[in-house]
């Protein structure tokens, strides 16, 4: 094993799980981003959000008590699943007590912390069921999803809106680096509750039906979508030991906060900077952005100002690719998603056009467009919060073979 | 390192009020005045009296002065950066990042919309509430009134949250990616939480009695509690005062139950066993353990067998105890509390005690300081935390010579 500059082991993809409204499988998500399909639809109110159809969990996993579970969480449970089949990840080549779980959920428990909330006021404490109030708090996700595969090492939980699945990216690095345990599942998954998506919508989050863009001038909100993400990591000799071949490599992580959203843009190039840094490269050797930009004009600014702060001249600047302006605002999975993107891209070489992107708001940077092409090298991942959490992930395709 | 303790607690918000009061084993818990819940008489717990600098300044905006838990959180901080007298210049804050913990967050939102949807329906969600229902939103409020630019984190590790926030700041500051990490937890006293024991058998008719044959479930309590940390280089080249040594942690995940922990105490052994080995420390060597002990029969009855299991005879010499019997479960922020009072013990050359414990348990046939603290010798501490779910984490604490 040839470790990283600085002495860190590399830490690797092992295996890969997608469940979303364009695929539940990698290749399957690439043909769909690559030839500009999107999955927003309108939705009853107006509005864009992308749903996926027809999600029976029965189709992915059989784990007890599942039932019980919201949406989110059988969401995350079964993209799990895929990961850890997609791993090879068996029991013997990886005991429970060195497998851990590191998930990405913000508002995965919402919606049944507001049905028991509702519940107490409708029927009583004493007509309660009380097997929804451990699922109600904002760990319960990622305790599920850790007690269906017995990951006995760890079950951690990063609630930082849409920057939380590159933090727990992040997280799961060190965790493995430091040997806390051999394998590490990292997962995001995203399904509002009716309640959520009222708010945002009555914050006037939303474009209209029909006016979702990214990066455009005439950008006028973003629009949900519910997806989940998950990928195994571990140390590149643990996975070379078993005889798989890894997918990727994490090289670098770093995230910083905005104290007011005028700073969102300096911080996001800070995170940046600070992901470059530990991956020991230069902006010049970056071929592929995948940014998180959502269709919040504000956002969009600020992640556009960001980038051409950190890649500089236009001329030799890789491609930006938006997922979200084909999944929508996948929060909790859309750091995954993204990461995701950039990994099927550097190894097909392929780059997935922003859709709807005729007058970018920003100019400077190389936006996506059909048709163009990525060669093999390191990419850059980069998330923001309404919060001000902002977070970016280096990753490279080529160390992996 | 740790340079600065901030606490908001039932039992005293400054420091030495709030170590005198656990010295004497006073015990907070009793009616509630400021909180309620449906079908519950008598109400009982330990509630926080914020005095006025612990105010929310101006320009904080209204939705954030209807958070308890950011109140608390943020109090919490504000005094552990004035302990710590950290004085930090522009640059230096962009390398300081926040880890906070917390096993539900601010849930009165939630409980205001269910009694507005009991009126009004879906006309009650309001806009505001999809940044309030995000948790991340306390963190970000911390962060924004300290000034932070670092990493700034929201982990829910359930009960453990105090803990992990703990060893995930440890982890940024070894790693090299901050210098200064402000970490902790904050929980306040939550309807669904509250009502969610007393459904399931876990609420004390009275109060909690942890460790004592007649124990008969939990109390809670709300606060915060902030430790400010810092590689010892920076300390000592600002002349620093030194409470404590962060000297390594472990953790564990039990995947045996949704609520209920381990009864062998296997999980909670692990993460002992893996805190003592971080820092080459055997069970022997520890002067005071910080027991999690929430006075439910199933869990001390768990980490009685844990504590056996890793200290075997030791067990007998080394001090236990349980604040809780005190303060009440502050949940996510009990083991962030505990860590303070961890580094006072350390500093003052004292132990606390465990209230109410008049009948000990005839497992627990050690030294569980009963009634009142005491002059003791202490040099290492080891800080114990669990959570539903069964994520066990456990922080050793040395005394910097």
């Amino acid at each position: 094993m040839t470790p990283l500059p600085g002495g860190r082991p590399p830490i690797v993809i092992s295996g890969v799980g997608v469940i979303t409204a364009l695929g539940d499988d990698l290749d399957a998500l690439r043909e769909a981003l690559c030839s500009g399909r999107r999955a927003v639809v309108a939705s009853a109110d107006g509005a864009g959000e992308a749903r996926i159809p027809d999600f029976d969990s029965a189709r992915y996993a059989t784990i007890r008590g599942m039932r019980m579970y919201n949406r989110t969480t059988r969401l995350g449970i079964c993209a799990t699943k895929l990961a850890l089949v997609d791993a090879a990840m068996e029991a013997d080549s990886c005991p429970s007590e060195e497998l851990g779980v590191v998930t990405a959920s913000t508002s995965g428990h919402l919606g049944t912390l507001i049905e028991y909330d509702r519940s107490l006021v409708a029927v009583g404490l004493q007509r309660t069921n009380p097997a929804w109030m451990p699922l109600a708090i904002p760990s319960a996700p990622g305790a599920m999803i850790a007690l269906s595969f017995g990951a006995k090492a760890f079950s951690m939980t990063l609630s930082q809106g849409a920057a939380s699945s590159l933090d727990a990216l992040g997280l799961g690095m060190r965790l493995i680096e430091s040997r806390r345990a051999r394998a590490c599942v990292v997962v995001g998954a995203f399904s509002p509750c009716p309640e959520l998506s009222l708010a945002a919508s009555r914050a006037g989050m939303f474009a209209p039906a029909g006016e979702f863009r990214v990066f455009d001038r005439r950008s006028r909100g973003t629009a949900f979508g519910e997806a989940a993400a998950a990928v195994v990591l571990e140390r590149l000799d643990d996975c070379q030991h078993r005889g798989k071949t890894p997918m990727a490599v994490l090289r670098g992580y770093g995230s910083a906060f905005a104290t007011r959203p005028s700073e969102l843009s300096a911080a996001l190039a800070r995170a940046g900077r600070a992901a470059l840094r530990m991956a020991t490269l230069g902006s010049a050797d970056i071929r592929l952005v995948s940014s998180g930009a959502n269709g919040l004009p504000e956002r969009d600014r600020s992640e556009a100002r960001a980038l051409v702060a950190l890649l500089g001249d236009a001329a030799a600047q890789p491609p930006v690719v938006a997922a979200k302006a084909s999944l929508g605002e996948c929060v909790d999975a859309s750091g995954l998603l993204q990461m995701l993107v950039a990994l099927f891209a550097l190894r097909s070489g392929a780059v997935p056009p922003i859709p709807a992107l005729d007058e970018p708001d920003v100019p400077g940077l190389r936006y996506a467009r059909p048709h163009m092409t990525v060669d093999d090298g390191h990419a850059l991942a980069t998330a923001t919060s309404s919060t001000g959490a902002c977070s970016a992930l280096v990753l490279s395709a080529r160390h992996a073979a | 390192m740790i340079t600065g303790c901030g606490v908001v607690t039932a039992a005293g918000n400054d420091l030495s009020s709030f170590w005198g009061a656990l010295l004497s084993g006073t015990c907070f818990i009793g009616p509630l005045k400021h909180f309620s819940a449906p079908g519950i008489e008598p109400i009982l717990g330990a509630e926080v009296e914020l005095d006025a600098r612990d105010g929310l300044p101006a320009e904080v905006d209204t939705d954030a002065r209807r958070s308890r838990a950011g109140q608390l959180a943020l109090a919490a901080s504000r005094r552990a950066l004035s302990d710590a007298a950290l004085r930090h210049s522009a640059e230096e804050l962009e390398r300081t990042g926040l880890a906070l913990g917390t096993t539900l967050g601010e849930e009165r939102q939630v409980g205001d919309l269910s009694e507005r949807w009991a009126g009004s329906g879906p006309s009650s969600v309001d806009p505001g509430f999809y940044l309030r229902s995000d948790n991340h939103h306390l963190a970000s409020l911390v962060a924004a009134q300290c000034g932070l630019g670092g990493s700034v984190q929201l982990c829910a590790a359930a009960c453990s949250s105090g803990n992990a926030s703990m060893a995930s700041a440890y982890d940024l500051i070894s790693s090299g990616a901050a210098d200064t990490m402000i970490a902790g937890g904050v929980d306040t006293l939550t309807r669904s939480i509250y009502c969610g024991f007393q459904r399931m058998g876990a609420l004390s008719k009275g109060i909690c009695r942890p460790f004592d044959r007649r124990r008969d479930g939990v109390s809670f309590g709300e606060g915060a509690g902030m430790v400010v940390l810092e590689e010892l280089e920076q300390a000592t080249r600002r002349g620093a005062r030194i409470y404590a040594e962060v000297a390594g942690y472990g953790m564990s995940n039990d995947a045996h139950h949704v609520t209920a922990p381990d009864p062998s105490g296997d999980g909670f052994a692990r993460a002992m066993t893996q805190a003592l080995s971080s820092t080459g420390l055997s069970p022997a060597s520890i002067d005071y353990v910080s027991a999690h002990g929430t006075g439910t029969q199933y869990n001390d009855a768990a980490e009685i067998r844990a504590m056996k299991t890793v200290f075997g005879e030791c067990a007998k010499q080394v001090p236990m105890s349980s604040i809780k019997s005190m303060i009440g479960h502050t949940n996510g922020a009990a083991s962030a509390i505990e860590a303070v009072a961890c580094a006072l013990a350390l500093t003052r050359q004292a132990v606390p005690p465990t209230a109410n414990l008049t009948e000990p348990d005839p497992d627990c046939d050690w030294d569980c300081v009963p009634g009142k603290g005491r002059e003791a010798r202490v040099e290492r501490c080891l800080n114990l935390a669990a959570g539903f779910g069964g994520f066990n984490v456990c922080v050793v604490l040395t005394r910097f010579a």
